[in-house]
C-alpha cells in the first residue's frame, strides 16, 4: 500500500460514523484504566495524617523518566476523545434539523446516556481547572499532599471537585456499555451484566473520587 | 369493569406542510364519535373525509397494507414513533389506547435525511440508496435450489430471520435521538452476513452501505437503544453490534 492509500484508508475508516465512535470507545476505555491508576494514587492521601505516603508517591512519579511519555499519551487520549466527541455530537445534532413538538422516550434512554455531551463538557472544564490547581500552578518544593488538602478543604474546592467527579460518574454509567457495544462486543447473555457493570463503574468511581473533596472539606471545616 | 366510553371526542394537532421547501405548522381539529375499535389510520380517514366534504385539503399520510407488513405507515403520535403501544406499526394502533377528551399530536418522522414531502409523508428513498449499495446478493438465482444443499445452522438462520423482519419503516431513525439509521442498516447487513449466500460480498457490502448511510446525513449511534424500543418488529440492537463488528473487521482486516 502506498502512502496515499493509507491516508484514504484512514479517512474512510476513522472518518466514518462507526470508525470515529470506535476511536472514542478505545480512547475512553484507556482513560477508564487511567482513572483506576489515578484513584489508586489518590487513596494514599488517606494512608497517613501528614501526607508522607502520598508525597513519596508523587516524588517518585515526578522523577520517573516515563512521566513525560505518560503525560503526553494522556494528553493525546483526552484530546482525541474530546475532538471526536465534539465532531460526532455536531453530526448527530445536524441530523435532525426540525425538533419534534412532543418527544417521549420509549424507555430505553438513561440519565447517563442522555447527558453524555453535557457531562463530557463539565469534565473538560473541570479538567482544565484541575490541571491548573495541581500541575501548572504549583509552588516548587511544597508538599503536594498539603496543597491538595488545602484546596479541597475550601468551599470552592468542594463545589468544583464535587461537580467534576459527579459529572464523571454520570458519564461513566453509560460509557462502558456504550464503548463495548461500539466495538461490537455484545452478547444477549451478558447484556444485562454489562449494563449493570457499567452503572456500577460510574457509581463506584464517582463516589470514590467524591470522597476526597468530601473528607477534606468536612475535615478541614471541623 | 367501569363503563368506559365506546366513542371518543378528540382534539388533534396535525402537521400541515405544503411541500418540502415550505415551512409547516400544526393545525387543530376536533373529532367526535370516534369508535374505540377504529385503527389510528381509520380515525385519520374520518378526519380527512370531514375535511374533503367541507371542500378543504385532506392530510397526506403514508399507508398501504394496513396490517403491519409493508412498512409504509409512519407518524410520531404524542411524541412516540408508531404510537404508544409496543412492537406495532401505526396502522395496527387502535383508538382504545386513547381516552375520551384526549389531545393527540400527530407529526411526521423528523430527520434531515428523511425530508417531509407533504404533511405527514416523508421521503424515505435514502433507505433505498443504502440498499442499492449492497443490501442484496448478486448470484444468479435461477430456480430454487435443493433445500439441504446449503448447510446453515439453525441459530444463524434464526438470527438472520430476525434481522430480515425489518420492514424499512424508518421508525428507528425517527426514534433515535441522533436520527441515526444504524438499526436499519444493521438489520440488512446482519441478515446477509450470517448466511452463506451473503458471504461473497460480505466485506464490500458493509463498507459500501455504511459509507452511503453516512453520506445521506443520518446521525451516528450513541447506543441509547431507543430504536430497538420503538421498532415495530422488535429488532435488537445486537444487530448494531454485529454491524460494528463487520465494519471494523472489514476495514481493518478486509482484503479490499
Ligand atoms: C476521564 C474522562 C473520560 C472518560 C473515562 C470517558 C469515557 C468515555 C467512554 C468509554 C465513552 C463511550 C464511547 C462509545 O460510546 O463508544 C465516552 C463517550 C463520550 N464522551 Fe467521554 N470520557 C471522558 C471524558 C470526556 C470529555 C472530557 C468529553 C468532552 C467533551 C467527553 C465526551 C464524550 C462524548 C460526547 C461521548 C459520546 C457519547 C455517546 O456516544 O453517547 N468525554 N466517554
Ligand atoms: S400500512 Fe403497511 S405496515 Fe402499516
Amino acid at each position: 500500500m502506498g502512502r496515499c492509500h493509507v491516508l484514504i484508508w484512514l479517512r474512510r475508516t476513522f472518518g466514518s460514523s462507526i470508525g470515529s465512535k470506535a476511536l472514542m470507545a478505545c480512547t475512553g476505555l484507556v482513560l477508564i484504566g487511567f482513572l483506576f491508576a489515578h484513584l489508586g494514587g489518590n487513596l494514599l492521601l488517606f494512608a497517613d495524617a501528614d501526607g508522607a505516603a502520598f508525597d513519596a508517591y508523587a516524588t517518585a512519579l515526578e522523577h520517573s523518566p516515563l512521566l513525560p511519555l505518560a503525560e503526553a499519551g494522556l494528553a493525546l487520549l483526552f484530546c482525541a476523545h474530546i475532538v471526536l466527541g465534539v465532531r460526532v455530537q455536531r453530526a448527530n445534532r445536524e441530523a435532525r434539523e426540525t425538533a419534534y413538538r412532543v418527544r417521549r422516550t420509549h424507555g430505553a434512554r438513561t440519565p447517563g446516556s442522555r447527558t453524555m455531551v453535557a457531562t463530557g463538557l463539565v469534565i473538560l472544564l473541570f479538567l482544565v481547572a484541575h490541571l491548573y490547581d495541581f500541575r501548572l500552578c504549583r509552588p516548587e518544593g511544597d508538599s503536594l499532599a498539603l496543597i491538595v488538602r488545602e484546596r479541597l478543604a475550601s468551599p470552592s474546592g468542594l463545589v468544583l471537585y464535587g461537580a467534576g467527579v459527579l459529572a464523571l460518574g454520570l458519564h461513566l454509567t453509560h460509557a462502558l456499555r456504550s464503548a463495548l457495544h461500539t466495538l461490537g462486543l455484545h452478547h444477549p447473555r451478558y447484556e444485562a451484566l454489562v449494563d449493570r457493570a457499567s452503572f456500577l463503574l460510574g457509581f463506584v468511581l464517582g463516589l470514590a473520587f467524591l470522597s476526597f473533596p468530601l473528607v477534606f472539606f468536612l475535615g478541614g471545616a471541623a | 369493569m367501569g363503563a368506559s366510553p365506546t366513542t371518543l371526542r378528540l382534539t388533534l394537532h396535525v402537521w400541515r406542510q405544503a411541500s418540502r421547501d415550505l415551512p409547516g405548522a400544526f393545525e387543530v381539529h376536533h373529532l367526535e364519535g370516534i369508535s374505540v375499535d377504529m385503527s389510528f389510520l381509520e380515525m385519520l380517514d374520518v378526519l380527512n373525509e370531514g375535511l374533503t366534504s367541507q371542500g378543504r385539503e385532506p392530510f397526506c399520510f403514508d399507508h398501504d397494507c394496513r396490517e403491519g407488513i409493508c412498512g409504509m405507515c409512519s407518524l410520531v403520535i404524542n411524541g412516540q414513533v408508531h404510537g404508544p403501544d409496543q412492537e406495532i406499526t401505526t396502522c395496527q394502533l387502535h383508538m382504545r389506547h386513547f381516552a375520551d377528551g384526549d389531545t393527540i399530536v400527530v407529526e411526521p418522522f423528523r430527520a434531515r435525511a428523511l425530508p417531509v414531502v407533504r404533511d405527514l409523508v416523508v421521503d424515505r428513498s435514502a433507505f433505498d440508496r443504502i440498499i442499492a449499495e449492497g443490501g442484496y446478493i448478486s448470484t444468479d438465482a435461477g430456480s430454487a435450489p435443493e433445500g439441504n444443499a446449503l448447510p446453515i445452522s439453525t441459530a444463524a438462520a434464526d438470527e438472520a430471520m430476525d434481522a430480515a423482519a425489518c420492514i424499512g419503516c424508518a421508525g428507528c431513525v425517527a426514534a433515535c435521538p441522533n436520527a441515526s439509521a444504524m438499526l436499519f442498516t444493521a438489520a440488512k447487513v446482519s441478515h446477509l452476513a450470517q448466511l452463506p449466500q451473503g458471504e461473497p460480498e460480505r466485506e464490500r457490502r458493509v463498507l459500501a452501505m455504511v459509507e452511503r448511510m453516512d453520506r445521506e446525513g443520518f446521525g451516528g449511534c450513541t447506543n441509547e437503544r431507543e430504536c430497538q424500543a420503538a421498532c415495530p418488529k422488535g429488532i435488537s440492537v445486537a444487530h448494531i453490534a454485529r454491524l460494528n463488528r463487520e465494519f471494523l473487521r472489514s476495514s481493518v482486516l478486509g482484503r479490499s
